[in-house]
């Protein structure tokens, strides 16, 4: 197959001051105009590179997972890519048509029908007019909007307004698809519609894909390129060594800690095949945690319980005394507690644990340290699950 | 098959690939005009369609607003505050052609400088020709100049005066190097606007200040300081010489045309040029 974009070194500088931007802007473009050289290789005061030095190339049926935190130069990589502005550094080359999923519906104009928004979307988005009045009727069937098609595009939800706009881009045809975070929206029904499109698209294209959401990386990704402010981290086929790398970037958060005030936690600490103060265990192998604690005379019979969360902060799974029917006789002395918890099945990956402490009604919090603890499961595989079942498998044959 | 298209992003600009030689520039920009038409029309029925719908009343503000400009003038003709000599026609007639075909230039003028702002995160999101976007604003400018028409008409009929109907034709003609002097600034300035907002507020008194210092609403004659700097002020030509046209069927100033011409077309293409050169540096900033 061939090779449909290919990027070489490409870099890209911002200015943080305005004062700085207007000049630099004046001179860069006076120049260009005049047909001088242009000195964008290197740095001027008060610039820094938002993209630095990334190189990669993509065929047709293979996806690129761009990754990492807020302002790590994702979104300018992407822009660079669509030709909104050109890199200071290196070169992109691109064989064939550019699609986009970003912002769809940007450029609808809220005073006409969906009708004329569509072909002049579509005309934007660079198809003909022949191409959009054979997709038309594709078009507004996807987007489901029915009788609406002819109300103008003010009267639509936001709903319906996402819907069109991904409809027409969905028809493109691009040899090289770039998407930014759009699958978050539209309901279930119609997110489940956008994935059939995207790998409808994918077997053809090549798919640039910025994305949060580590599951859905995980799942389309051939390829992986993990960045932080603009420096390239880890690139490679090895997608869950990638997203390992983007959650360490998050690593020393500090936790939350909320509560009444009538209880404290004195420590937390994880033990695993009798060593303890680790951070880390193997798929499968025992936990054992050692709580210290103390607990205000008043409440008898408190409640302690930890809770696992995804580094997404969604609870995994829990644990709690009362519902293990334990009782805790509290004389108002530290308590120390080794809870264990036999054969960890969680996805090998990053997770915080919590701890809690409520009264006998499990109404009142007495004191929480919210996601206070990072703990990592190591395995040699990564499921798209947080928990990863062990069953007994029977086979005949 | 659908063909392929190589293109490459670096330093240098967008480059399809295959595409070298003398003025490339040139030819990029021609190419992508070309391939832009249908951009052009879509955008600008968009604009047209999207302004008359809003206000039942779009056409007759069109119309009304230039009647009670020159019913000022005219007031203060008859008054005396103002003395405007002699015109050879119907001042009123005189005043409306003149203000029309300024209009034409103005309204014109200011779409395509709000062009690319008013575009707003289309522009910053969707890679597709700017240059459409101008064009298709320009046209704003037609539209008006051609609902107003109906006007003079109107006004032609209600004194009983015919215009020079070939020099109409030469006149109407004649409007073709104002467009371009227009369409030329309106590239440059809607991507000034881009970086300094303030230039469309600055923008319609700069106009007015011309207007009235230029002879569009009275003729400026005598030995003035006005009347001799109007000798080197184009905009006196670009809309008196349609006018002669227009109402007498020739003009004096036919060899100060031809300059004017080239003017046009220089700012024309300087204009689009650095539109073109500039339109991914300007996405940078907006």
């Amino acid at each position: 197959m061939d090779v449909v974009i290919k990027a070489e070194g490409i870099s890209k500088k911002y200015c943080q001051s305005l004062k700085h931007t207007m000049l630099y802007g004046a001179t860069d473009l006076t120049r260009r105009f005049l047909g001088m050289d242009q000195h964008t290789e290197s740095l001027r005061s008060g610039e820094f590179w938002a993209v630095d030095d990334l190189s990669f190339e993509l065929k047709r049926g293979e996806c690129l997972g761009v990754i990492g935190p807020n302002g790590s130069g994702k979104s300018t990589l992407l822009k660079m890519l669509n030709g909104i502005f050109m890199p200071d550094k290196g070169e992109i080359l691109i064989n064939g048509r550019v699609g986009a999923l970003i912002e769809v519906g940007a450029g609808f104009h809220p005073m006409l029908t969906g009708r004329e928004n569509i072909y002049i979307n579509g005309s934007i988005l660079g198809l003909s007019k022949k191409e959009i009045d054979k997709k038309f009727d594709a078009i507004i069937d996807f987007a489901e909007i029915g009788d609406f098609i002819d109300a103008p595009v003010k009267h639509y939800s936001s709903g319906m307004h996402v819907r069109l706009g991904f409809a027409i881009a969905a028809q493109m045809e691009p040899d090289v698809l770039l998407i930014d975070e759009v699958l978050a929206v539209g309901d279930v029904g119609f997110r489940a519609k956008c994935f059939n499109a995207i790998s409808k698209i994918s077997k053809n294209a090549a798919i640039i894909l910025v994305s949060h959401a580590m599951p859905q990386v995980a799942r389309t990704c051939t390829d992986i390129c993990v960045i932080n402010q603009g420096k390239l981290l880890y690139q490679g086929k090895n997608v869950p060594k990638g997203i390992d790398y983007y959650y360490s970037q998050f690593e020393g958060q500090k936790g939350i800690i909320t509560g009444n005030g009538d209880a404290s936690i004195h420590s937390i600490e994880f033990e695993s095949n009798g060593e303890k103060g680790i951070d880390q265990i193997n798929y499968l192998d025992d936990l054992n945690i050692h709580l210290n604690l103390s607990v205000d005379k008043k409440v008898k019979k408190p409640i302690v319980g930890i809770s696992f969360l995804s580094q997404e902060l969604q609870i995994v799974s829990q644990c709690t005394s009362n519902f293990n029917n334990v009782c805790i006789d509290n004389t108002g002395d530290q308590i120390k507690i080794k809870l264990n918890l036999p054969k960890i099945n969680f996805n090998p990956g990053y997770y915080f644990i919590s701890v809690y402490v409520t009264d006998e009604t499990f109404r009142d919090i007495l004191i929480q340290h919210y996601a206070i603890k990072e703990l990592k499961v190591q395995g040699n595989f990564v499921g798209l699950a947080p928990i990863q079942l062990t069953g007994e498998w029977d086979i005949q044959n | 098959m659908k063909d392929i298209v190589k293109v490459s992003y670096s330093p240098k600009g967008p480059i399809i690939s295959g595409k070298r030689g003398p003025f490339l520039t040139t030819r990029l920009m021609w190419s992508e005009f070309v391939s832009s038409k249908e951009l052009i029309w879509r955008l600008f029925v968009r604009d047209f369609s999207a302004k008359y719908r809003q206000s039942v009343l779009g056409v007759f503000w069109a119309a009304v607003m230039p009647l009670i400009t020159v019913g000022m003038f005219v007031v203060m003709n008859r008054s005396g505050i103002l003395k405007i000599e002699d015109v050879g026609i119907p001042y009123p007639l005189y005043a409306i052609i003149g203000l029309t075909i300024w209009n034409f230039f103005t309204v014109g003028l200011t779409a395509c400088a709000n062009s690319i702002i008013g575009a707003g995160q289309m522009v910053v999101k969707i890679n597709f020709s700017k240059v459409a976007l101008i064009l298709a604003a320009s046209g704003q400018g037609i539209v008006e100049f051609v609902i107003r028409t109906v006007l003079i008409a109107i006004v032609f009929i209600y004194f009983g005066v015919a215009p020079d109907w070939i020099g109409l034709l030469i006149g109407i003609v004649c409007l073709i190097p104002l467009f371009l002097f227009m369409v030329g600034l309106g590239f440059v300035l809607s991507l000034a606007a881009g970086v300094i907002r303030d230039i469309l507020n600055v923008l319609t008194l700069v106009l007015t200040g011309i207007m009235l210092l230029t002879p569009i609403l009275y003729p400026i004659t005598g030995d003035t300081f006005l009347a001799r700097t109007n000798v080197y002020n184009p905009f006196n030509y670009l809309v008196n010489i349609p006018r002669d046209f227009i109402v007498r069927g020739q003009t004096e100033h036919m060899s100060e045309f031809l300059w004017v011409t080239l003017l046009s077309v220089i700012i024309f293409h300087t204009g689009w040029k650095l539109f073109y050169l500039a339109q991914t540096k300007i996405a940078e900033r907006i």
